[in-house]
């Protein structure tokens, strides 16, 4: 092949390379203005009060903009659209966006935003999922704290673990991360020539983007272009809209390009983080070192909004036997609602809190087996004609085997 | 108000600045060189990373007037033309690049370290880079770039 | 002192946004008067390589030189939706929509003229026998819907797999560990460019190194207290060891030309590997991440 496995050099190398390359941030235009939020610092509760007059009468302010002034939709979302743009009056986390402020100068904004001040009636949280899921529980969600609720089951559990003669019982719990890649979010909005208006950011799905911007201004989507710039990472965090519909709402309402840039602290509190997970694993195996049965209960905090909290517990559920054939499993996943920082798409999506749980249970029980954990790993794993937990007939590319033949070659374990 | 003058890449700017102006604002928005990128504020990430009068600093944590007088290397200084550094060559040619943010910083950081010690061992040169942070690239292929640019570089002089 | 250990960790993951979701990526070809081919796609590299994995798809499929082939991706209004840059599906799904579109495209060529030597004279061939020079390209990944009381259904597909070997060095009197060495071996079918995808494998296994011992968002009464480099910590280069990768290439048929997704997957075993060999260098057995210091020492200390 020409191009297939060859080792071309990537071509937007050498913008990177030189400091050519576009990140929003390095975008600007004449009479440019800049917009921020005032975002929630209590983490549930109501909204009585806003000092927007007066910030209106701050040096360099030009425009105070609140929920009312949204031309069109006042929240987002990849899947529900729970999202505040701009807060009407229940905050729902710490960094829910409350009001726009437009000024003609960086340093005036961080004034003004400084100078916000909001009267709140606050309510008591749940910060923890056993709380959430407590009957008498405030209710974050839309009628209920569980967003989503996935049961996998095949063969007999119950039957399953007769058949174990080892079985091991362990509770993991998995931390909220950040993605934490290089450059925080930004973006400039302004009007094209053709009256479009266009928004410049780093972003995962543009055109997504361009519909969130659409619904916001109220405009159908070709009034609309999303400018994908160079992007500073991402890892799931440029999933859900952030800068975006700010940028685009300022300009509308100005009709003047406006940038939106965050700082790191801003980056970190806005966007979305990785699920942090509850789980309870029970697994058995037979004396002959067959995976007999695995029952898994995962809670994940989903936070206060939705996001790809449904997907994301599916993906752990889906991906909770580790890439072995278990004939009986009994799984459980939800995602539930909190009023912590809500929990979204990050590298490996679910997928990647369930292997502490189901590889340290396949090292517990090599170690009973007094079996090698890599052949263990190795006689359990999938081949080609395997069924997942979901009933799924594997039926090509079926590499697991190969990977850990790699492994076993390299480090001299016989198989 | 106060008046400063840098030289940026070999040429002289005088602007009269807020004394508070920080020099990475200076560099990107009154030099309106934008390839020295910001990632934290706050003098951790090394993504501001430029070289001033021979030694790295991060250019979030300096005051332009402080900088008065001085003598910067930026990103955009360190190819000539179409010419590319060593170092720049070597990261394409190990493909040490990827969404590219933290590299003009971690490029100046490779150059102040090469120019102070060409021959710097694997954990010299880890150490040089430590202050810069990547998220994508889990720095092996940078390691291994800085490698190659040392050899480059070697091999550049004993052609002289 | 210090104890070395040795843990391993095999996955699997399905990529895809799956469960019937609809996941489609479309692509156009387009040749134009000049004689350069233009490739408008939605792909969003994010630092991954996607946008040099479909120009490679694309050079492949066209049988062209690579001077000629250019891929335009950044503007909503010049290209059609390919979806996100997510679930580790750009490869797989949008490879396949620039691959159907520049097969339709190489057909168009071939229909002008059978041998292909002068672009700028073929663009002509194909205006003058009326032979489209733009054609759209499409690909829907098929998955099916898993019901939720049973979870039976097809939720994803291809899958891609991966085993990692680590091995750590753990200080019992501090509870520090130390990555001396990752192995990293991925099975994401045919590689496209093998050099960015071992960068995306070392880079998956520095974030796994963080997710395993460092990193953790720190959150009081919905509050996040660390909300900078200073106290939200990552890997710098001295915790990250030399990492080796290796990709095994089981062929996915459906894939372009055999490729699956691996941006994700390769981040996976770091952390459970790492949790292992925590173990096997002091016998102590880590159920909450990150291991930090702190959780190792105490561990060992009610283990003595
Ligand atoms: S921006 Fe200066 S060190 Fe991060
Ligand atoms: S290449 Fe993305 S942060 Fe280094």
């Amino acid at each position: 092949m020409q191009a297939v496995g060859v080792n071309y050099t990537r071509p937007d190398v050498y913008g990177k390379i030189s400091g050519k390359a576009v990140y929003p941030d390095d975008i600007e235009f004449e009479g440019m203005l800049y917009a921020g939020v005032k975002r929630s610092t209590i983490a549930y509760g109501k909204v009585l009060s806003i000092n927007i007059d007066e910030i209106k009468q701050l040096p360099g302010v030009e425009y105070v903009i609140d929920y009312t002034m949204i031309p069109g939709a006042i929240s987002h979302g990849v899947i529900f659209k729970d999202i505040p743009i701009l807060v009407k009056d229940i905050v729902k986390r710490i960094g829910d966006c409350l009001i726009l402020i437009v000024t003609n100068d960086k340093e005036s904004l961080k004034n003004a935003l400084k100078q916000v001040k909001v009267e709140y009636e606050e309510y008591e949280g749940v910060f923890t999922v056993d709380d959430a899921l407590k009957e008498d529980a405030p209710i974050i969600g839309d009628g209920s704290n569980i967003l989503y609720d996935i049961k996998i089951k095949a063969g007999n559990i119950d039957e399953g673990f007769k058949e174990a003669l080892h079985i091991t019982e362990n509770l993991y719990c998995s931390q909220m991360t950040e993605h934490a890649f290089l450059q925080p979010e930004a973006a400039v909005a302004c009007y094209d020539d053709d009256g479009t208006l266009k928004v410049y950011v780093a972003t995962q799905y543009p055109h997504y983007d361009r519909e969130e911007v659409a619904r916001c201004l109220n405009v159908s989507e070709d009034k609309v272009k999303i400018i994908n710039t160079t992007i500073g990472g991402a890892f799931g965090a440029r999933e859900d809209i952030n800068p975006q519909c700010h940028a685009a709402i300022a300009t509308y309402i100005s009709k003047k390009p406006v940038k939106v840039l965050y700082t790191r602290e801003e980056s970190i509190i806005s966007h979305s983080k990785r699920h942090p997970m509850k789980m309870h694993y029970k697994t058995g195996v037979t004396k002959d070192g067959k995976l007999c049965a695995l029952k898994a209960r995962i809670y994940g905090d989903t936070g206060a909004y939705a996001s790809w909290g449904m997907n994301v517990l599916r993906k752990a559920a889906v991906h909770a036997t580790g890439p072995y054939v278990i004939p009986n499993v009994d799984i459980q996943a939800l995602a539930v609602y909190t009023n912590n920082p809500y929990s979204g798409a990050m590298r490996g999506f679910g997928a990647t809190q369930v292997p502490l749980a189901s590889e340290s249970q396949m090292d517990i029980l090599a170690e009973k087996l007094n079996m090698h954990p890599l052949k263990f790993r190795y006689i359990n794993s999938f081949e080609v004609g395997s069924n997942t937990a979901t009933g799924q007939k594997l039926v090509s590319s079926v590499g697991i085997k190969k990977c850990i033949e790699k492994i076993a070659e390299i480090a001299e374990i016989k198989l | 108000m106060i008046e400063v003058t840098l030289k940026i890449n070999g040429k002289m700017y005088t602007r009269k600045i807020n004394p508070m102006l920080r020099l990475i604002d200076f560099i990107r928005d009154e030099i309106k060189l934008k390839g020295t990128k910001e990632g934290c504020g706050e003098g951790e990430c090394g993504a501001c990373t430029v070289i001033m009068n021979g030694k790295t600093v991060n250019s979030c944590l300096v005051l332009a007037a402080s900088a008065n007088g001085a003598e910067i290397t930026t990103i955009e200084g360190l190819s000539n033309g179409d010419h590319l550094h060593p170092i720049q060559e070597a990261f394409i040619e190990v493909g040490a690049v990827q969404c590219g943010y933290c590299i003009p910083g971690m490029i100046l950081s490779t150059k102040a370290l090469l120019d102070e010690n060409l021959d710097a061992t694997e954990a010299q040169i880890k150490e040089g880079i430590s202050g810069n942070l990547c998220r994508c690239t889990g720095y092996t292929k940078i390691v291994e770039g800085v490698k190659i640019a040392q050899k480059k570089i070697i091999n550049s002089q004993e052609g002289d | 002192m210090k104890k070395r250990g040795v843990g391993f960790a095999s996955i699997f993951y399905g990529t895809g946004y799956g469960n019937g979701f609809p996941d489609e990526s479309r692509a156009t070809a387009e040749i134009k008067e000049d004689g350069s081919i233009i490739i408008y796609v939605g792909v969003s590299d994010v630092g991954s390589g996607g946008l040099s994995i479909m120009w490679q798809i694309a050079i492949e499929t066209l049988g062209v030189n690579k001077e000629f082939v250019k891929i335009k991706h950044n503007n909503t209004s010049m290209m059609h939706d390919s979806g996100t840059a997510a679930a580790s599906r750009q490869t797989y799904n949008t490879g396949n929509a620039v691959l159907d579109a520049c097969s339709k495209l190489k057909k168009n060529m071939m229909l002008a003229s059978e041998e292909v030597t002068n672009l700028k004279v073929l663009y002509k061939q194909m205006v003058t026998k009326r032979i489209e020079t733009r054609v759209e390209g499409y690909f829907k990944a098929t998955t099916k819907e898993v019901n939720l009381e049973t979870g039976q259904g097809n939720p994803y597909w291809p899958y891609t797999f991966g085993a990692q070997m680590v091995t750590v060095e753990v200080d019992d009197e501090t509870g520090k560990v130390d990555i001396l060495d990752i192995v990293s071996v991925n099975d994401a079918g045919k590689i496209v460019n093998p050099v960015l995808a071992a960068g995306q494998a070392i880079g998956g296994c520095a974030m796994g190194i963080g997710y395993a011992i460092m990193e953790e968002v720190f959150v009081n009464k919905g509050e996040i207290k660390n909300r900078n480099f200073s106290n939200y910590i990552i890997p710098t280069s001295k915790d990250v060891p030399n990492i080796k990768s290796y990709f095994v290439e089981d062929i996915e048929g459906t894939g372009p030309y055999g490729a699956k997704g691996l941006g994700e997957p390769v981040m996976i075993p770091t952390a459970p590997a790492i949790i292992n060999a925590i173990y096997d260098a002091v016998g102590v057995r880590i159920y909450d991440l990150p291991a930090t210091c702190d959780k190792v020492l105490l561990a060992i200390k009610n283990n003595a």
